[in-house]
């Protein structure tokens, strides 16, 4: 088992890409913390430690990384999306993407890294979208570009002790996946145009996500950090023309 | 005008883009030197359009120090190169022959290297005046992201993109800056060529339709034209862009900065 012995921290564990990473982690033998912001979720095995948290509280942040006494592995998954361009952006909405999303893996890393130990792990959820724009997704991709160039800056000012780096998930299945189709004109076409944008012929599923998560937990990884790892199925090796154009 | 006093070279000058870059820096001021097989190029005319043509074909050794020994003997020196002359292939792995990869090679990649082998010790002469020489290579968005049935092609500029970082970084301290501009759709004959499926790649549909789709895909609902091209390409030549070194210039009218455009 590849993290036996480590302790494991992964920030919006309650379901979709966090609960894979969390599921992984256990099965390659870490001692698992998970938080998100509502009450323990149902099936959530019994050894997984939960913490109700908001993690764009500081105060909230720091009392319970206080209490975990550290760890070797920390993944900032939390994540809020808000799908409007920057004029339809409300102060709401920035307080809401930014706050989770930027300032959320801003308050973990600033509480965990004085207390993780030499050889420690940190895992950040990027995306594509902070590499390139999705449409009408303004704060959530500049807010993943923040996550990338925190990451490189952790990298750089916290090793050797900690490494750090970032995964960019492309299209997971995740409920809200299916959600996006539903509002689709023709959903099963909406469905088939993106298959086919996508080289191997499917989209990703949490535990695709998972398993590069838990090789950049691992020590296999020892000499990668400050870099950006993209998953996406070869989506965004390909020209964004209409597949079959051609 | 910006490019007043300094030499010029460009090769593929008589294509779509070379024609452009051409014109902008006569206008400009520079004494240019438009490098091509023939003096009617790709596009099949001549214009008189203030430049001197030199025979190059950039694949031949013999033909990169011929027209850098018609430089010297004439100027002493070269402020500019810009390596515009390109093919494209348009096939898979499995449909390319070892000839077309090899060819491909020859002209965007091997030609690159040729012409700029021989421009170096021109361009380290211009440097001497205190202002950077400027070496401006074609890179391609294809570089980055692939267009498919276009294997040999992305390879290729894969590989000017790497010549640019390594130029920049060799010959920096001898006062002469590369660059690499990476076109998207650009509306010139080669386009047309793809959008005619001339090549076993594309086509097959109505050209028109496919025209539209192409351009609604742009952020900037269109392709670019030459003249775009030769914008970027002036100012990375003229002395304005002193402090610009070692990188890609993207220019594609926001293709390359969107996510896959799902139809949903």
């Amino acid at each position: 088992m590849r993290l036996a012995g480590k302790r494991a921290f992964v920030t919006g564990g309650r379901q979709g890409i966090g609960r894979g990473i969390v599921d992984a982690f256990m099965a390659e033998g870490a001692t698992v913390t998970a938080c998100g912001r509502g009450a323990r979720p149902e099936g959530l095995p019994e050894c997984v430690i939960w913490h109700c948290l908001d993690v764009s509280d500081p105060q909230a942040v720091e009392e319970i990384v206080g209490a975990t006494g550290g760890t070797e592995i920390l993944v900032n998954n939390a994540g809020v999306q808000v799908e409007r361009t920057v004029t339809d952006s409300s102060d709401e909405d920035w307080d809401l993407v930014m706050g989770v999303n930027a300032r959320g893996v801003f308050n973990i890393c600033r509480a965990f890294i004085p207390i993780m130990s030499a050889g420690s792990s940190i895992i950040n959820i990027g995306s594509i979208s902070g590499n390139v724009a999705d449409p009408s997704m303004a704060l959530y991709n500049a807010s993943k570009a923040f996550v990338h160039g925190l990451t490189r800056s952790i990298a750089v000012d916290h090793g050797p002790d900690v490494r750090c780096n970032a995964i960019c998930p492309g299209w997971i299945e995740t409920g809200m996946l299916d959600a996006g189709f539903d509002l689709a004109t023709d959903p099963a076409k909406a469905k088939s145009d993106a298959l086919a944008r996508h080289a191997v012929n499917r989209f990703g599923k949490p535990a695709d996500i998972a398993a590069m998560a838990v090789w950049l937990a691992s020590d296999e990884s020892a000499f990668a950090t400050g870099q950006l790892f993209t998953i996406d199925g070869g989506m965004t090796a390909a020209s964004p023309l209409n597949p079959g154009l051609f | 005008m910006m490019l007043n006093g300094k030499i010029a070279l460009v090769t593929g000058a008589r294509g779509g883009i070379g024609r452009a870059i051409v014109a902008r820096f006569v206008k400009e001021g520079a004494t240019v030197f438009a490098a091509d097989l023939t003096a009617e190029g790709s596009m099949d005319r001549h214009d008189d359009d203030g430049s001197h043509f030199v025979k190059l074909d950039v694949t031949q050794e013999a033909d990169a120090i011929a027209a850098m020994d018609h430089v010297r003997e004439r100027h002493g020196k070269l402020d500019i190169l810009v390596n515009a002359a390109g093919i494209e292939i348009e096939k898979t792995v499995e449909e390319t022959t070892l000839e077309e990869w090899n060819q491909s090679f020859a002209v965007n990649s091997t030609g690159t290297f040729l012409t700029s082998k021989y421009a170096i010790p021109l361009m380290r002469e211009a440097a001497k005046s205190g202002s950077s020489a400027s070496l401006i290579n074609f890179g391609s968005y294809d570089g980055f992201i692939a267009d498919p049935g276009l294997a040999a092609y992305c390879a290729t500029k894969g590989a000017v993109h790497a010549l640019t970082r390594a130029m920049a970084c060799d010959h920096g301290p001898e006062g002469i800056r590369v660059n690499a501009i990476c076109p998207g759709y650009i509306d010139t004959p080669m386009l047309q060529s793809f959008f005619n499926g001339d090549g076993s790649g594309g086509g097959g549909g109505n050209i028109e339709t496919l025209q539209k789709a192409v351009r609604d895909v742009h952020p900037m609902r269109t392709y670019g034209t030459p003249t775009d091209i030769a914008n970027l390409v002036n100012w990375l030549a003229s002395d304005e862009a002193r402090y610009a070194s070692g990188q890609l210039w993207v220019l594609d009218g926001g293709l390359s900065a969107q996510v896959q455009q799902m139809k949903l």
